[in-house]
């Protein structure tokens, strides 16, 4: 150690000596050697700092003779520096240099003379560089628990890696969703159920509130709390629990308005919430890049990442690369169909019309079977065919429509992405339509008889029932005992049977068929895995769509049943586990794998339709329905936003009360709806405007990284012919074309690049005025342009100086040289 | 510790590879302890007796060049080197043309293309030799990782190695070939139906190689 420093110090000597020496270029060279080396021991100093600060580090002893070391040379340099500064004024340099070095110096030694210094300064340095260090380290340290606490991340990636993006993009669908349901659940346990539960009247103290006297023996039964009866029934969970005290607890809470407003900004917030995710991926999609350049290259050259030292993250990496890949095959595969346009139109207009006419068809066969259980419902003696026909029927037409779907898209030979937005989209609008012939049938037949109440059970019942599995749900046929709990316990428990129906299907239809393939298929006949059965892939459009249906049915019953959300959470959280563990087990990569659109904003449509779907019957009870008198909040009241004008009259001061009726005068609100259009109008309309100019842009960017780029391979091929044919050809007749002209020539000729070269040069002897111009935009005039302004007609590029350097020299002396150097002329 | 590593290496060798990798003082005996914790090979016991005897300058004189060579096999039991589908050309690229072991020198001289560019370096104008580190030494690095045969261009079937070695058998080796012809036609520029230095260069001229050819080494 001493040994070398003496050394170091030898030398650092000998270089101050040198620096003051004459050799300008062996001067300059050294400066920035010890610049560098500067910089260096800066380095080297901090992390010396560091591990004195630290001083229960193994090796610090190590390390402190290390700095010590160190802090030798860099008090060396110090020195060195103050010496240069002060002798600066003898230097035979010129002005410019003399100032920036100058300024480094004084500036490195302004930086290091504090960390040398005796006492505080040293200390203020050494904390100063701590700080920095461990906020550095902080801040790394920050956005690696920023990722950490992203939930599921490592899950959804290792899915991805596997299946690609497009079932990724399902479980980052369903992560969205639970975190929106997440937030209504906070929302409603703390704002309607916590409070009746700490401060509401307690269990027992009115019949809403308790069990009834028959039903008492058998409330615990587990049979019987399954069926969400008995105790679970008469609970805080159920709408029909709550009673109309205006306040409720020494906090006089006003419940009901409460349970109003949480009921509406459970909507809002999911409009809302919905509406700005959309916003943000329009967003994103837009401003993705424009790196379409180099796809394969870029995959081939920089997908590995080296840094990967766990076997597992390695093969997940590899399977990902596959995945890539094979992604980018298919898109490529797709943009290259060589096609036959008229067959391919045909083909699309015809699984559309089939479509359409199956549509039609399960619509109608709807429509049928009602009718006929219409007639089913009077006859006594109808059997267990007869009763459940229109389930039936119904499970049926979901079962085998979407499949029937999926061979019909066939024939349409779209990309796998387009394709799965159109079944996602034919498959909801067989469900809707579904729905909507069967309500439509059933509301022509019993539109006197039944209140809208009853259709509302229906309409649950089919949302689930017409997607999923028959579980024969008895909606129909529920003993309607009171109005109350009929809707919210329907609502539940169907609900509960949607999540097992789920969960049960993909246990046998993926896990026991993949375990029973992976099995049997030593002692089968044929092959399993490759033939018939195989395993299953991942259906990408039929749990996009469980998942949306499930929420509208969340939607639609969380105002009647508050304890829906916190089962629909449950749901989601078991499900994300569960299908994870399903889809890694049991599930095979489809056949082409494709990559997701980066936003799943088709998803986020769907979800919006449905929540808009959901908001109506709800809205209508609200409205328009007078709410039950033994039970709920709002019992006793006209209608449920009774609540609101009661609250304003009784709580706030007059004039509020005096504003709040101008405000909901129609007056008022038709003008204002009116507003909204036309703001609408106009933001839709500035909105495209953007677009437009956006899309104008980019063309403009891609023409120019075009341009730049011919420019770029003419040069790096013409450059020597061109420097020849410089030498040929006599230099008047530059003056005659113009830059502009130039300019022009050149852009006009982009894809004559290096194949062409030899033919240009022919094409270039002969027309002369081409090669003047395509040289004149070759040459980079750079004094030309700055010294003298730029006219036409008497733009001579020093011809005199033209030959060894074509777009000639600055003028001045030759960087390097000092003013202290004899000025000589260049040997040229 | 690193005081011992560093009297097993001579002054005037690290002032050497100082000038010649850019390395700091500590960095290069760092790395040298680590050099000689590489070497565990049928070398090891003699490189351990080596560590011995290390206050006997005589022997770790002569042991030091003859002894503490790591071959290749050393070089797979890093668990990074030995997952990477690429390890073996990285291990390949330590080694000199046809030896089978690799000195500190060369060592460090490999290292040094992964040296993070610091900004004082930067401006710093090309008087001297091309420090190892700067872009163009460090896309050359990847480049010859590709280029087997070195005949400065990848050919198809050099990115067909490639490509098997990253995609194993998952990919069916037509889709292998489609994906190869695509890249070439991506990045061939000269129509040689292979890709040149330049045509990578201007592949991957978009890309932060500064930034992700670099390991950041303790000081």
């Amino acid at each position: 150690m001493k040994k070398s420093d003496g050394k170091k110090e030898g030398e650092g000597r000998e270089r101050g000596k040198k620096a003051s020496s004459k050799d300008e270029k062996e001067s300059e060279n050294k400066e920035k050697k010890t610049n560098t080396k500067g910089k260096e021991e800066e380095n080297k100093q901090k992390k010396g700092r560091k591990n004195s600060a630290s001083s229960n580090s193994s090796n610090s002893s190590d390390e402190e003779s290390l700095s010590e070391e160190e802090l030798a040379m860099l008090m060396e340099e110090v020195e060195q520096k103050k010496k240069l500064i002060s002798t600066m004024r003898n230097k035979p340099w010129r002005m410019i240099k003399k100032l920036s070095v100058l300024r480094e110096a004084q500036a490195f030694v302004e930086k290091f003379e504090g960390a040398l210094g005796k006492g505080k300064g040293k200390k203020l340095y050494a904390y100063k560089m701590m700080m920095a260090k461990k906020w550095v380290k902080f801040k790394r340290d920050f956005d690696n628990f920023k990722t950490q606490c992203i939930p599921w991340e490592m899950k959804i990636k290792e899915v991805e890696s596997h299946f690609g993006s497009s079932v990724a993009s399902y479980f980052i669908f369903l992560r969205w969703m639970y975190g929106v349901n997440l937030v209504l659940f906070g929302l409603i346990f703390g704002l309607v159920i916590i409070p009746e539960v700490l401060m509401g009247m307690p269990y027992g103290s009115m019949p809403r509130k308790t069990v009834p006297r028959a039903e008492q023996a058998t409330a615990m039964d587990f049979s019987v709390l399954w069926d969400f009866e008995g105790y679970i029934k008469y609970s805080a969970l159920f709408y029909g629990y709550y009673n109309n005290q205006r306040t409720i607890g020494w906090l006089k809470y006003r419940l009901p308005m409460a349970y109003f407003m949480v009921g509406i900004s459970v909507f809002g917030y999911s409009l809302m919430v919905v509406i700005r995710s959309m916003a943000r991926n329009a967003n994103e999609s837009t401003a993705d890049g424009d790196d379409d350049n180099f796809v394969f290259s870029w995959k081939m050259f920089t997908s590995w990442d080296y840094l990967i030292g766990n076997p597992e993250t390695a093969d997940n990496k590899f399977a990902s690369i596959t995945t890539s890949f094979k992604e980018s095959i298919v898109d490529e595969q797709e943009s290259n169909k060589d096609e036959n346009i008229h067959l391919r139109r045909f083909l699309r207009v015809l699984a559309n019309v089939l479509i359409i006419c199956c549509l039609c068809g399960s619509g109608y066969l709807i429509y049928f079977v009602v009718k006929r259980s219409q007639t089913f419902s009077k006859m006594q003696n109808a059997g267990w065919y007869e009763r459940n026909e229109v389930e039936i029927v119904m499970s049926l037409l979901g079962m085998f429509c979407p499949p029937l779907f999926e061979t019909i898209a066939t024939l349409e030979n779209y990309h796998p992405r387009i394709g799965l937005k159109w079944q996602l989209g034919r498959i909801f609008a067989l469900f809707l339509g579904n729905l909507y012939t069967f309500l439509l049938a059933l509301m022509d037949d019993v539109n006197e008889k039944v209140r809208a109440e009853v259709i509302t059970p229906h309409l649950f019942t089919l949302c689930s029932n017409s997607f999923f599995l028959p579980h024969c749900c008895q909606a129909s046929s529920y003993p309607r005992e009171g109005l109350c709990w009929v809707l919210e316990v329907e609502i539940v428990r169907l609900t509960v049977s949607d999540i097992l129906v789920t969960f049960v299907t993909i246990l046998v239809g993926d896990f026991i068929r993949a375990c029973f393939v992976r099995f049997m298929n030593y002692c089968w006949c044929w092959d399993l895995e490759a033939g018939f059965p195989s395993y299953a892939e991942f259906d990408i459009s039929g749990n996009v769509l469980g998942l949306v249906f499930n929420q509208g049915m969340i939607w639609m019953g969380s105002f009647y049943a508050p304890g829906l959300v916190g089962i629909n959470v449950l749901r989601l959280l078991t499900s994300m586990y569960f299908q994870c563990w399903a889809v890694m087990s049991s599930n095979v990569p489809h056949a082409r794998v494709f990559k997701a659109s980066k936003s799943n904003n088709f998803y986020m449509g769907l979800l919006l339709l449905i929540l808009f779907l959901s908001l109506l019957p709800v809205a209508y009870t609200i409205m328009s329905l007078p709410p039950s008198f033994d039970c709920g909040p709002f019992s006793g009241k006209k209608r449920m936003y009774d609540v609101i004008q009661e609250t304003i009259e009784l709580d706030f001061p007059l004039f509020v009360a005096k504003i709040f009726g101008y405000v909901a005068n129609p007056g008022l609100i038709i003008p204002a709806i009116l507003l909204m259009v036309l703001a609408i109008y106009y933001l839709n309309a500035v909105s495209e405007a953007y677009q437009r100019a956006n899309a104008e842009l980019k063309k403009k960017m891609q023409l120019q990284r075009e341009e730049e780029k011919n420019k770029r391979n003419n040069k790096a091929s013409t450059n020597s012919m061109m420097q020849d044919l410089e030498d040929l050809l006599a230099p008047s007749t530059k003056s005659e074309s113009s830059p502009k002209q130039a300019e022009d020539k050149k852009t006009d000729s982009p894809s004559q690049a290096s194949p062409a070269g030899k033919q240009e040069k022919a094409e270039a002897l002969n027309s002369s005025p081409i090669t003047a111009g395509r040289r004149a935009a070759f040459i980079p005039p750079p004094h030309v342009m700055v010294t003298r302004p730029l006219t036409p007609g008497t733009w001579t590029p020093y011809p005199q100086l033209r030959q060894p350097w074509p777009g000639g020299r600055p003028m001045g002396p030759f960087p390097g040289r000092g003013r202290g150097q004899p000025r000589y002329v260049h040997p040229v | 510790m690193g005081s011992r590593a560093s009297t097993l290496l001579r002054d005037e060798e690290i002032e050497e590879i100082k000038k010649e990798t850019g390395f700091s003082h500590s960095q290069i005996t760092r790395l040298y302890s680590r050099f000689t914790s590489l070497d565990k090979g049928e070398n090891g016991t003699l490189s351990d007796a080596c560590r011995c005897l290390t206050d006997e300058l005589f022997v770790v004189e002569h042991a030091r060049t003859a002894i503490l060579q790591p071959t290749r096999e050393d070089f797979q039991r890093i668990p990074e080197l030995a997952i990477n589908p690429l390890g073996d050309r990285i291990i390949n690229a330590f080694f000199p043309e046809g030896e089978d072991q690799v000195n500190f020198r060369g060592f460090m001289r490999t290292l040094a293309h992964f040296r993070p560019i610091e900004d004082n370096e930067k401006s710093k104008d090309q008087n001297g030799p091309e420090p190892l580190n700067s872009r163009s030494n460090k896309l050359h690095f990847a480049f010859r990782l590709y280029d087997l045969d070195k005949d400065d261009k990848i050919s198809r079937d050099e990115l067909l190695q490639v490509l098997r070695m990253m995609v194993g058998v998952n990919i069916s080796d037509e889709q292998l070939g489609s994906i190869a012809d695509r890249t070439i036609q991506e990045a061939d520029q000269d129509g040689d139906c292979a890709i040149s230095f330049a045509e990578f260069v201007k592949v991957l001229e978009k890309v932060d190689v500064e930034q992700k050819m670099s390991i950041r080494f303790l000081h």
